[in-house]
C-alpha cells in the first residue's frame, strides 16, 4: 500500500503539468510587479477607454520597450508573458460581452479586475462582480440577457449555476429543462433542439459532428451496433425522440424488416398454441418495437385474430382498463359503435 | 422541391434585412460511403433587431437509405419576438415545441409566453405535427398545449402543462405534466418533471434529480421511470397492451480530480417491468436463436466511468476514456472506449475513437463488436473541412468501412 501511494505521488507529480497542477507555456504576466513599481495601469492599456469592437486592449510592443530598453528576447514580448487561455477569454469576451470600459472609467481598474495581480486567469472578471452594481434579477426573470451578452448562441461560455452541463447532462437536460425551458432558449437556438427532437432530421448528430469526439450525443461511436440492446433495456426511451416510423424506415432498407427476406422473427413467433406463442408478450414487454414496423394501417393484424371469439382472444392483461370511449381509436377496431364492452 | 425553393427565398429575404450582427448564413455538405450518400445543409440565423431574431435549417440530398425518396426537408424555419421588457415573447414557424414535462413535439405552427403578475406565466403552442414528408396532406391534424408555471424563491419553478394531438381528428395524445426544479442554497438543487397519458390513463413518464456540490465534487441522485405503451400515439392499437414500464435509480459523481482533468462516474439500478417470456425469444433484428428472454422483470446494475484529460489550458487537444457496463437480462453489454483529439496546429486537427462493446449473449453475431474512426479537421477563416474512416463489425455487418467527407463555409457578418 506505502509503494502504491509512493507510486502514484511520483506519477501524479511527473504529470503535474499534465494535469494542470503547475502552469504549463507562457507565464503569467507580472501584473503586481509594474503596479507595485509604480506604474499605473492606463500608461500600458492607452486606448482602454475607447472601445471600438476589435481590439483586446492589450498593450502594445512599443509600450513594453519604453521602459524595458533592453529587452531579454528578440521575440514578440506577447508571445511569452501571456497565457493563451486568457487571451481566448479576452476574444470571447470582446465578441459575446456588450461592455464598454469608457463608461466605466470612473471606477478602479482593480475594482472590477479583481486578482489581477495573481494571474492571467482573472483577466476577465467573474460575471459575479457585475452585480456589485448591476441589478441583475429583473433582467434574469425577464431573459434580457442581450442587455449585456452578444449572441450567447454562439460562444463558448457555459453556465456555472445550477445548470452547470457536467455529469451525464445527456441524461439530466430533460429534467432540468421542464421546468426552465426558456432559459435554455436564452443560449441555444431551435435547431439546437430540432437535431435531436425533430423528425425532419437527415443525420444523426454524431454523424454530422464525426469529427469531433467529445461531441455530446446519445448514438456515438458504435451504437447502430448496440441500439437494439439499448432499446430492449428501456422501451420507450427511442420513442421520447423517434418516431416509431424512423425504425421502419431504417430496417426496411437494411432488409432486417418484417417484410424483408430477413424477418426478425424466430421461429414459433406466432403459434396455435400458449406455448408455442411469444409474440404476445413479447408486445406487452416493448409495444413500441412492434409499433415501428406494424403500426398504422399494420396494427389490423392484430385485430385478425385477437377479438372476442376469435381465436387469439382479447388482447387486454387482467385488470386492464381505459377511460378512452369505444367509439374512439384504437377501441372501435374491435368495439364497433353500438357493441357493448 | 417547390418547397424547398420556396423555403430558401424566405430565408433569403429575412437574412437580407438582417443588418445587425450577428448575421450568419452556412453551407455544408456530407457525402459518407455510408446513408445517406450525399447531404447538403444550409442554415442561417440573424437578429434584425435585439428582439427580433429569425432561423432556418434545411436540407436536400440524395443517394441514401434514410432519405429515401425525401428530396430534402425543413429542420428549422423560425421567427422569434419578443417585447423590450421580456414580458411577452413569441414565435413562428417551425420548431420544437415544449412544455414542461411533456415530451417535445415538432410542429409548424405558432408559440408564445407571457409573464403575468405575482411572477406568473403562461405559455402555451398549437399547429400541425411535423411528418417527414414535405407532400403529405395534414387536414385535420392538429396539436395544441399550454403550461401556467409560477417562479418560486430566486431560482426555481413548478408549472403545470396540458398538451392535446389530433390526427386526422382523432385523438392522438392527451397529456398533463407536473414540473419544478429549485436551487435549494449554494450547493444543492432539486428537479422533477411528471407526465400522464390521459387518453390512455396511466403514468407515462416520471424524473426527478437531487444534486449537492462541495467543491470540485457534485453528486446527483437520479431516478426516471418511463412506460412505452404511453409514448404511442393513443390512436395505436398497441396502446391496449397494456404497461409495462422501464426504471432507473442511480447516482452520478462528477469530479474534477485536477484542473485539467474531470472524472464522472455513475452507479445505477436499472429494473425493467413484466415477467420473464420462457418461449423464444423477443423480436430483435436477426435474432434467430430460440433461447428464453429474461430481459423482462430483470433488475441489474449498469455504471460507467469517464475521464477526460485536457492536454492544454483551452482543450483543444483532449485524450478520454470511458468503461461502461449497461443493460438488463439479456440485453446486457459490456464497453470500453477511447478518444483522442490532437490540435495540430491552429487550424489542423486530428481524432481517433475506438470502442469494444461485448454483449452478454451475443446470439452468433460476434462476440466483441469493435467500432473505430480516425479522422482530420480543418477550421480557419470561415471554412470547416473534414475526411473519416470508419471500421465497424456489428450484429448486421460482419465487416464494414466507411468513408465520410464534410465541406462547409459560413458567411459571418462579424
Amino acid at each position: 500500500m506505502k509503494r502504491l501511494a509512493i507510486a502514484l505521488v511520483v506519477v501524479i507529480s511527473a504529470c503535474a503539468g499534465i494535469l494542470g497542477f503547475t502552469p504549463a507555456g507562457p507565464k503569467a504576466f507580472p501584473h503586481r510587479k509594474h503596479v507595485l513599481a509604480g506604474v499605473p495601469c492606463t500608461r500600458c492599456h492607452a486606448n482602454v477607454a475607447h472601445d471600438d469592437g476589435q481590439t483586446l486592449h492589450l498593450p502594445s510592443e512599443a509600450s513594453c520597450v519604453e521602459c524595458h530598453t533592453k529587452p531579454h528576447d528578440t521575440r514578440p514580448c506577447f508571445a511569452c508573458h501571456v497565457a493563451s487561455a486568457a487571451l481566448g477569454e479576452l476574444v470571447e469576451a470582446r465578441d459575446h460581452l456588450r461592455f464598454d470600459h469608457a463608461r466605466h472609467a470612473k471606477a478602479d481598474c482593480v475594482s472590477c479586475h479583481i486578482g489581477i495581480s495573481e494571474g492571467d486567469e482573472r483577466l476577465r472578471p467573474p460575471m459575479a462582480t457585475c452585480f456589485r452594481c448591476h441589478a441583475h434579477d429583473a433582467a434574469r426573470d425577464a431573459r434580457t440577457c442581450a442587455t449585456c451578452h452578444r449572441d450567447l448562441a454562439d460562444s463558448q461560455t457555459l453556465p456555472q449555476s445550477h445548470l452547470a452541463h457536467d455529469g451525464d447532462w445527456m441524461r439530466e437536460h430533460g429534467t432540468r429543462a421542464a421546468s426552465s425551458g426558456d432559459s435554455c432558449q436564452a443560449c441555444h437556438r431551435d435547431s439546437f433542439c430540432a437535431e435531436c427532437h425533430g423528425v425532419t432530421v437527415a443525420v444523426l448528430p454524431a454523424t454530422a459532428h464525426f469529427a469531433d469526439p467529445f461531441a455530446p450525443s446519445v448514438h456515438r461511436a458504435g451504437f447502430t451496433a448496440r441500439h437494439a440492446l439499448e432499446a430492449r433495456a428501456d422501451p420507450g426511451k427511442c420513442t421520447t425522440c423517434h418516431q416509431p416510423e424512423r425504425c421502419a424506415e431504417c430496417h426496411l432498407a437494411r432488409g432486417v424488416a418484417g417484410d424483408g427476406q430477413r424477418s426478425p422473427h424466430p421461429a414459433g413467433w406466432v403459434g396455435l398454441s400458449a406455448s408455442d406463442n411469444a409474440h404476445g408478450r413479447a408486445a406487452r414487454r416493448d409495444p413500441t418495437s412492434c409499433a415501428s414496423c406494424h403500426d398504422g394501417a399494420g396494427q389490423a393484424l392484430c385485430i385478425g385474430c385477437h377479438k372476442v371469439g376469435a381465436i387469439g382472444g382479447s388482447p387486454h392483461p387482467a385488470g386492464w382498463s381505459s377511460r378512452v370511449p369505444l367509439g374512439a381509436l384504437p377501441c372501435r377496431l374491435c368495439h364497433p359503435i353500438g357493441s357493448r364492452p | 422541391m417547390k418547397t424547398l425553393a420556396a423555403t430558401a427565398s424566405v430565408v433569403g429575404v429575412l437574412a437580407a434585412g438582417a443588418r445587425a450582427d450577428p448575421y450568419a448564413l452556412t453551407a455544408n455538405a456530407l457525402a459518407t460511403t455510408a446513408s445517406p450518400a450525399g447531404l447538403v445543409t444550409v442554415s442561417t440565423h440573424a437578429d434584425p433587431t435585439s428582439n427580433v431574431s429569425v432561423e432556418a435549417v434545411m436540407w436536400t440530398g440524395g443517394g441514401g437509405d434514410l432519405i429515401g425518396d425525401r428530396p430534402g426537408d425543413v429542420l428549422v424555419m423560425v421567427m422569434r419576438a419578443r417585447t423590450a421588457d421580456g414580458l411577452a415573447s413569441g414565435k413562428l414557424g417551425r420548431f420544437v415545441a415544449m412544455l414542461g414535462a411533456l415530451r417535445p413535439i415538432q410542429i409548424d405552427g405558432a408559440a408564445a409566453r407571457v409573464r403575468l403578475p405575482h411572477r406568473f406565466a403562461i405559455e402555451t403552442y398549437g399547429g400541425v405535427p411535423v411528418i417527414p414528408d414535405l407532400a403529405a396532406s395534414r387536414a385535420w391534424d392538429w396539436v395544441v398545449g399550454g403550461r401556467i408555471s409560477r417562479e418560486v424563491g430566486d431560482a426555481g419553478s413548478i408549472g403545470l402543462a396540458y398538451l392535446q394531438q389530433r390526427d386526422y381528428g382523432r385523438l392522438a395524445s392527451e397529456e398533463v405534466g407536473v414540473d419544478g426544479g429549485a436551487a435549494l442554497g449554494k450547493r444543492d438543487d432539486l428537479a422533477a418533471a411528471l407526465a400522464y397519458d390521459v387518453a390512455n390513463p396511466g403514468l407515462a413518464e416520471a424524473r426527478i434529480t437531487a444534486t449537492h456540490r462541495r467543491g470540485d465534487l457534485k453528486t446527483e441522485l437520479f431516478a426516471t421511470y418511463r412506460a412505452a405503451s404511453h409514448i404511442l400515439p393513443a390512436t395505436s392499437l398497441f396502446t391496449v397492451l397494456g404497461d409495462i414500464p422501464a426504471e432507473l435509480v442511480g447516482v452520478t459523481a462528477t469530479w474534477r480530480a485536477a484542473p485539467r482533468l474531470d472524472v464522472v462516474a455513475d452507479l445505477a439500478i436499472r429494473h425493467a417491468d413484466g415477467s420473464p417470456i420462457d418461449g423464444p425469444a423477443v423480436a430483435q433484428p436477426l435474432a434467430l436463436s430460440s433461447a428464453t428472454d429474461p430481459v423482462a422483470g430483470s433488475t441489474a446494475p449498469e455504471a460507467f466511468v469517464r475521464a477526460k484529460l485536457r492536454l492544454d489550458d483551452r482543450g483543444a487537444s483532449a485524450l478520454g476514456c470511458e468503461l461502461r457496463r449497461d443493460g438488463v437480462g439479456a440485453a446486457g453489454w459490456t464497453g470500453a472506449s477511447g478518444s483522442a483529439r490532437i490540435a495540430l496546429s491552429s487550424a489542423f486537427a486530428a481524432s481517433t475513437e475506438l470502442e469494444l462493446v461485448v454483449p452478454d449473449h451475443d446470439r452468433g453475431l460476434g462476440a466483441v463488436w469493435p467500432w473505430g474512426l480516425v479522422a482530420l479537421s480543418y477550421n480557419r477563416g470561415g471554412w470547416q473541412a473534414a475526411a473519416a474512416v470508419e471500421a465497424s463489425a456489428s450484429p448486421s455487418d460482419r465487416r464494414r468501412i466507411d468513408a465520410l467527407v464534410q465541406l462547409g463555409r459560413t458567411w459571418s457578418t462579424r
